[in-house]
């Protein structure tokens, strides 16, 4: 990550890519839980090796975020160590390019003892360019 | 890579820079009844050694895309939606194959889903929606 990318990025980012695809995918960040602590807010700059032929954000990449970032906020309102995504629904709304800053907001619909379902919209400066929906299986 | 490759397979020609930094991805058979194949490496895993869905999912984009590009005699194509239901994980050194099926073709729309399985066992499910470009 250069300086101009660390920049862009709050300074409480925390690097959530530490190991395996995650990190050979990444890096990907959690932000700063808002006061609405049912979700989370995840962040991801784009570079080079995220992009497809035509210089967008591949879609591949972005369910791998949307994946992400759901996984760790379902393991977070479970309150557990893990969980696995059982479905994932995934719409492609808009594109996105080089160096933008891609903003995913997760939030909790419902968790029961088992399960937790979640939705996702994920924005480059508000203009949503995905939204997902899922079902993650705690434990 | 030539003794990771699974028999009778060939590699798959990729451009998008995220499919070439996550694969490679193999092929075989004829038009209309391609297979393809990921051999799951130390690049797909998660710190249990279980594929990440987010590689399933890129895999799953490349594979069913290729599917696209072949039923259209190679017009462009972008993924509108893809559906996915995870039924069990596949681990490291595991060979990942689908078939893809194209449901339904229609003048702008791709309709295409694919069983990935391993060793003849479904890991997860893909149902996915492609917009050709350039009809409206």
């Amino acid at each position: 990550m250069n300086q101009s990318t660390a920049q862009r990025l709050p300074a409480d980012a925390e690097n959530i890519s530490a190991v395996g695809y995650n990190r050979h995918a990444g890096p990907f960040y959690r932000l700063a839980k808002d006061a609405d602590d049912l979700g989370g807010r995840f962040a991801f700059i784009v570079q080079p090796k995220h992009l497809n032929n035509v210089g967008n954000i591949h879609g591949g990449l972005l369910m791998t975020f949307a994946d992400v970032a759901m996984s760790r906020t379902a393991r977070l309102a479970a309150g557990v160590e893990s969980c696995n995504t059982v479905s994932l629904t995934v719409d492609f709304v808009g594109p996105g390019e080089l160096g933008d800053l891609v903003v995913a907001q997760v939030r909790v619909t419902r968790r029961t003892r088992t399960l937790v379902f979640q939705t996702a919209s994920i924005a480059i400066d508000e203009r949503v360019i995905t939204v997902a929906t899922g079902l993650w299986k705690i434990g | 890579m030539a003794m990771n490759m699974p028999e009778g397979y060939l590699e798959t020609r990729l451009i998008d820079p995220f499919e070439i930094h996550v694969g490679p991805v193999y092929e075989k058979g004829g038009k209309g009844a391609k297979r393809y194949a990921l051999r799951v490496d130390d690049r797909h895993v998660n710190r249990r050694g279980v594929v990440h869905g987010g590689m399933c999912l890129t895999f799953a984009d490349a594979a069913l895309g290729q599917a696209a590009w072949d039923a259209t005699d190679h017009a462009p194509s972008v993924t509108l939606n893809m559906q996915a239901q995870f039924l069990r994980g596949a681990v490291l050194g595991d060979l990942i194959q689908v078939k893809p099926e194209l449901v339904r073709q229609t003048r702008a729309l791709l309709f295409i889903r694919g069983d990935f399985t391993v060793q003849g066992e479904t890991v997860f499910l893909v149902q996915s929606l492609w917009k050709l470009l350039g009809e409206s």
